[in-house]
């Protein structure tokens, strides 16, 4: 069976000015002035595959490009080169905990998320209960998001995304998320979509989640891929780079 | 060089419409509070504000009723502009925490962003419709079909607006106090409080490039003096507002990809 994803070539920098213009005013004011900028690499070079049904993880240190490779894939981020092909369609599960309509209560966030999501309202209006109950929000069902707290606003976008899966599952940490009995429920999920055949990127720091879930791994340092295999070896390699001293060059920052 | 090259299969959004829906009615919901007394309001703003404006410029303008009727026009209709406009300008960065959620046509956001004002427009005509055949005054049905078609153009140019807009509020974030300088100058541009044939003509041409003046006077000439204006001025307005539409669907090609990176 073919990939459902192939990148290439990904490279992605941010350009950091020296001095920051957000304003018209300030461009208006400033607009004769000087203003140098520093690139920073996030992403070189960066190149993989994901086949049909594999478990891939990726793991690397703050500030090694995961965050950004993520979003790159789920197409919320444009590359500056490469070429990245997505062959089947993908739910991405990224910064979940935050960002809700505060003024909305958790069915009317759920339906904006899960539309956002690619689901359409008649899948929503029956996946409605199973999502509060797979969160254990039922009671607060009808309580604006303004009064969760920021475990509850997480569970209830997992809950969301994990029923929002189309084909390939992109998750960011998505086992530091609520309690013992949430974690179990996620990770049951995940086996389950898993066994159904579903495609899944997973990026984690914790060694065992990606040695558990994925058969091989990618790890990212500054920005490169510095080894492709299984996933158990990936992992002690990574425990390794956390011990050695920083390289020279500052690592890039997730933008 | 640098070659880039990215095809995503689309996740699901062929249920386009639910999105579209839901976008409309959270933003409702989110103004009026989800209460059957904000929806009411909603409803009944338009109508209220309607009589006043009415009563008071029946007692101030007590001998000119054609100056009233004009007056209530166009200041609604100006509404409409600056609270469309608003909201467009910052519609993406108020959603954008949908925008690093999943990849969608982020351009749904911007595009819905007028609904509210759209709902109280729609329902300030129907009232100023049943007010003009209550006092006898009915305009025709091709003159009520005119004047859906200038709403239509006003739609276009606001929706052209906002996508160039929100994109360019992203990176520059006094946009939104410049254009409300902008708005309460153009007020005085747009004849909403005095009548075009005060200025020189010479000048007329240069004020209908502010858009709402020709939504204004063109609406006002239908439903209230029964004149349509000629094809002419007709195919000037719909070139206006397809080129405001045009212009700010290229800015907000060019620049959407990278939105996601200024939130």
């Amino acid at each position: 069976m073919g990939p459902v994803i192939e990148a290439r070539g990904i490279c992605k920098s941010f350009s950091i000015p020296s001095v920051r213009r957000e304003t018209v005013r300030e461009h208006a004011l400033d607009f004769f002035r000087p203003r140098p900028h520093e690139r920073l690499r996030v992403l070189e070079d960066v190149g993989f595959e994901l086949r049909r049904g594999e478990s891939l993880g990726i793991m690397g240190r703050n500030g090694s490009g995961k965050s950004t490779l993520l979003k790159i894939v789920a197409g919320i981020y444009a590359p500056d080169a490469g070429t990245l092909a997505v062959h089947a369609p993908l739910t991405p599960i990224l910064e979940l905990g935050v960002g809700w309509n505060p003024d909305l209560d958790a069915i009317d966030n759920i339906e904006l998320l899960g539309t956002v999501m690619g689901m359409s309202l008649r899948e929503l209006r029956t996946a409605t209960q199973d999502i509060l109950a797979f969160a254990e929000l039922e009671r607060f069902a009808h309580l604006e998001l303004r009064h969760y707290s920021s475990g509850m606003a997480a569970r209830l976008a997992y809950a969301v995304a994990f029923r929002a899966v189309r084909d390939v599952l992109i998750l960011d940490e998505i086992f530091a998320v609520g309690d013992a009995g949430f974690k179990e429920r996620c990770q049951g999920r995940y086996r389950d979509l898993h066994r159904a055949g579903h495609s899944m990127l997973l990026v984690s720091h914790e060694p065992r989640t990606i040695a558990t879930f994925c058969k091989r791994a990618l790890l990212l340092d500054h920005g490169r891929i510095v080894m492709d295999g299984p996933s158990a070896a990936v992992a002690d390699r990574y425990l390794m780079l956390l011990t050695e001293a920083p390289a020279e060059h500052a690592p890039a920052a997730a933008i | 060089m640098t070659s880039v090259a990215t095809t995503h299969v689309p996740a699901g959004h062929g249920h386009f419409g639910g999105l579209v829906w839901t976008l409309i009615r959270t933003d409702f919901k989110t103004r009026y509070h989800g209460t059957v007394g904000g929806f009411v309001w909603a409803l009944l703003k338009p109508l209220t504000m309607f009589l006043v404006l009415l009563a008071v410029f029946s007692y101030v303008f007590a001998s000119e009723p054609q100056y009233r009727l004009d007056l209530i026009i166009g200041l609604f209709l100006y509404e409409f502009f600056q609270e469309a406009t608003k909201s467009g300008l910052l519609s993406l960065r108020a959603k954008g925490y949908l925008l690093t959620k999943a990849r969608f046509p982020s351009w749904v956001v911007v595009v819905t962003s007028a609904s509210n004002a759209a709902v109280t427009l729609a329902l300030f005509s129907v009232v100023l419709l049943v007010f003009l055949a209550l006092s006898g005054r009915a305009p025709t049905a091709s003159a009520v079909a005119l004047y859906a078609v200038y709403q239509l153009h006003y739609l276009a140019i606001v929706t052209g607006f906002s996508l160039a807009a929100s994109v360019l509020f992203m990176r520059f974030r006094d946009l939104n106090q410049v254009w409300e300088v902008v708005t309460h100058a153009g007020f005085f541009v747009a004849p909403i409080i005095y009548p075009l044939g005060i200025l020189p003509e010479r000048m007329h041409g240069w004020l209908y490039l502010w858009p709402p003046t020709p939504i204004i006077l063109f609406s006002r000439s239908v439903l209230v003096d029964g004149r349509v204006p000629s094809a002419l001025a007709h195919a000037l307005l719909t070139v206006e507002a397809v080129g405001i539409l045009a212009i700010g669907a290229l800015v907000y090609r060019a620049r959407a990809p990278r939105v996601a990176e200024y939130l």
